[in-house]
């Protein structure tokens, strides 16, 4: 077995802190919204009493989604003893702790009294899935990071695979979790599905494995490092297969709505009559999220074509974002059915009306921007990125 | 027998009334003050028969609890964004094209999703069966307003001032219909209901076999909003 | 070295036992005239309001029980101070009022009246 070494990167060419930089500033303004926003109260924004979850709830839950998915390499190597995926197992685990961090920093920022931060981890209510998600959230960071300890500590590595499959399966439970939030609420229409729950594993699949793809391509091309064709090819095969298992579970969360007469008007409007939102979910989704990166995965012309598989990875989480967008503010964009069989003509109903607001907007980059900055930062002080992901290195008995 | 009180009769008899007299003033103190926890003896409920309800009596009943609670006079808030504890609800069948106007507010359900969902105990259910909001506790994350099924939560989106005494309010944290407990607690009716002059809307203690409501909800048909959903909802309607 | 240690020991013990807070009630409030104590002794009641006053919200809030004692909006009733010139209340928490004065020396927030009434009720 080839010995791997792992190195910090040097980071401190000029284009090192130019992208530090950048991202400072996207911080700083995210961090002004914040102000902006609680010193006015949430007037200032566009969210209201129909729209109650907005822009940064989207960025915050695709962040936390995305978080659980990109442990998936590590869990690979440690669950499922692919020898190919153990060299990407720290900067997996890293990968997923920073962009929880990110999105967690956005959910809290937008509490409406996020000085109470406190009362939340005192006070449970254990019936309450959202408190049991404030533990899961705090446990991971613990988990992961006795996992990621277990795989620095050359003395610790025995313990490594028990542990990652603690990690594992407490981020499946995260997930099932995040995705509960939604599928708990029997008072709408558009969440009131237990399917949600398995949705969100499989769409944490994905994005986790997009966001890793384009955060190992990166760190690789700009410090200089090889990064072999297996490794990628490997990647990109599996992002294919998650892509295809999202569509899967969207068609069937979709088509058994449909055919409840409960939910038709609640598809009908995601999925003809809803403007934006049917837009989004048509063209950001589907076509932008689920064919456009498959194609470019499998298309003969493409496929192994390092740059295009960066810009799947970008088509997911672009798409990504558009889901979860369609999913939480579509989904509270219609109305609650309040009486069945009759139409609310005066005093409620008719499709709640929403635009994302600049604070929002700065805020949920902001969160990106943080969980980026701390891959940056850790890579550069802690050996999380192997010296060469080579072939020979990586995988020294692959077939060229 | 002389007529002349002697001295230990004065003594016993003016003791005796003096004793009366502050232990009555004392007991009426205390009833008035509530030193009591409340029970599950009760459950306060409302019946709004929606037959016999005007419109303009509606409108009342949302002014009426503006008025006792201070909303509705927010500076900064826009369209949605503004509160509403009590809405007016026009609904028309999609069949016979029927309309009926009602009120809708909290409805106090015995299983509140609300109170499920809360993550740090703010949302509650008090032991009558009155919902609430412990703003003490509240984060503003607003699980609550997507959990209820009645849009009957609003979360307050700028600073306010000029609260009503016994309802504080504030930015930040969610609020909706306290079913006026801080009347209720007093031996009085919420302010919507005392604004109806008539049997249109009934409130009462829906365990008592003997108050109002429990008699007029044993001898007609009412309904709960949303009854598939088995939270079994302490305000009831009849005529939709 | 040693006796530079007592005696700065001695000046911040001296700084302690003399940095007692002026009687705050000063202004015109209802508390300033009166002659009986409604509750605990001042020092306690210092030590000792935020207890009772979470207590009481809770006894309040979640099971009913309404009593005038440890009550915020009695505390505010009795000790809001009046306008001279417009005869309206001030709110006891603007600058060198009721509830600032003591909380501005000790650097500690006061998180009710995001929520709470600042005044008595004012009848006209």
């Amino acid at each position: 077995m080839s010995n791997i070494r792992y190195e910090e990167i040097e980071g401190n060419g000029v284009g090192f802190y130019t992208l530090v930089a950048c991202l400072g500033v996207l911080i700083l303004a995210a961090l002004g919204s914040v102000y902006y926003m609680e010193h006015n109260g949430h007037y200032v924004t566009g969210m209201s009493n129909r729209i109650v979850w907005g822009t940064p709830h989207v960025f915050a839950i695709f962040l936390i989604v995305a978080a659980s998915g990109a442990l998936n390499v590590a869990s690979i190597s440690s669950v499922f003893h692919k020898k190919m995926y153990k060299p990407l197992s720290r900067l997996s685990g890293l990968a997923a702790l920073s962009l929880l961090a990110g999105g967690l920093m956005i959910l809290v920022l937008d509490l409406g009294r996020p000085d109470r931060l406190i009362v939340a981890m005192t006070e449970y209510n254990f019936k309450s899935i959202f408190a049991w998600n404030i533990i899961l959230y705090n446990g991971f960071f613990v988990v992961v990071g006795v996992y990621l300890w277990m795989m620095f500590e050359r003395r610790m590595n025995k313990f490594s695979s028990k542990v990652g499959l603690l990690a594992f399966t407490w981020r499946l439970i995260l997930t099932t979790g995040t995705g509960s939030i939604f599928g708990f609420l029997v008072a709408r229409q558009a969440y009131d599905a237990v399917i949600m729950a398995p949705m969100f594993i499989i769409m944490s699949f994905a994005f986790g494995l997009a966001f890793f793809i384009l955060i190992l391509m990166a760190s690789y091309k700009w410090s200089d490092r090889q990064l072999g064709d297996v490794v990628v090819n490997r990647l990109g095969n599996l992002l294919g297969v998650f892509i295809a298992a999202v569509i899967y579970f969207v068609a069937i969360y979709h088509l058994g709505n449909l055919y409840l007469a409960e939910n038709t008007r609640v598809e009908n409007f995601i999925l003809f009559d809803g403007g934006i939102y049917t837009q989004l979910f048509w063209y950001g989704q589907i076509l932008l999220g689920g064919l456009a990166p498959m194609a470019l995965i499998y298309n003969p012309s493409t496929k192994g074509n390092r740059s295009m598989l960066g810009l799947a990875s970008v088509l997911v989480i672009i798409g990504g974002i558009i889901q979860i967008y369609v999913l939480i503010i579509g989904g509270q964009a219609y109305p609650i059915e309040m009486f069945p069989g009759m139409d609310i003509i005066e005093g409620y109903g008719g499709i709640a009306s929403y635009v994302p607001s600049l604070p929002e907007i700065l805020l949920g980059i902001g969160g990106i921007a943080v969980s980026l900055v701390a891959i940056i930062f850790l890579v550069k002080f802690l050996p999380f990125l192997p010296e060469s992901l080579a072939d020979e290195v990586a995988d020294p008995h692959h077939k060229s | 027998m002389s007529k002349a009180l002697n001295r230990r009769d004065f003594i016993k008899t003016s003791t005796a009334v003096g004793v009366t007299t502050v232990a009555a003033g004392v007991t009426l103190t205390t009833f008035a003050e509530n030193k009591e926890a409340v029970t599950n003896q009760k459950r306060w409920g409302m019946l709004i028969d929606t037959n016999n309800l005007t419109e303009a009596e509606i409108d009342n009943m949302v002014s009426a609890c503006m008025k006792e609670h201070g909303w509705g006079s927010e500076l900064h808030s826009t369209g949605d964004q503004k509160p509403s504890w009590i809405k007016k609800i026009k609904v028309q069948d999609r069949t016979t094209k029927k309309i009926t106007s009602l009120p809708l507010m909290c409805q106090h359900c015995e299983q509140p999703p609300c109170v499920d969902v809360c993550p740090t105990n703010a949302s509650m259910k008090r032991e009558d069966g009155i919902v609430l909001v412990d703003k003490h506790l509240c984060i503003g994350c607003r699980y609550c307003m997507m959990a209820c099924p009645y849009d009957a939560r609003s979360f307050v989106h700028e600073d306010l001032t000029n609260q009503k005494e016994h309802m504080p309010r504030g930015k930040g944290t969610v609020e909706s219909c306290t079913l006026c407990v801080h009347k209720v607690d007093n031996g009085e009716q919420p302010a919507c209901v005392d604004s109806v002059n008539s049997d249109a809307v009934i409130f009462g203690d829906l365990k008592n076999s003997n108050s109002k409501i429990n008699k007029t909800l044993r001898q007609i048909q009412s309904t709960q909003i949303r009854a598939d959903l088995n939270l079994n909802t302490g305000v009831r309607y009849s005529g939709i | 070295m040693y006796r530079i240690f007592v005696i700065l020991l001695g000046v911040i013990f001296m700084g302690i036992s003399f940095a007692q807070y002026n009687n705050n009630l000063s202004g015109n409030s209802d508390a300033t005239y009166r002659t009986t104590a409604f509750h605990d002794s001042v020092s306690r009641i210092r030590k000792m309001h935020p207890e009772f006053l979470i207590h009481k919200r809770d006894r309040t809030l979640r099971q009913g029980i309404r009593t005038d004692e440890d009550s915020l909006t009695e505390c505010i009733n009795c000790h809001a101070n009046t306008d001279e010139n417009t005869g309206h209340y001030i709110a006891v928490n603007e600058q060198d009022q009721f509830c600032s004065s003591c909380h501005k020396k000790v650097s500690t927030s006061v998180d009710c009246f995001s929520c709470h009434r600042t005044t008595p009720a004012e009848v006209f």
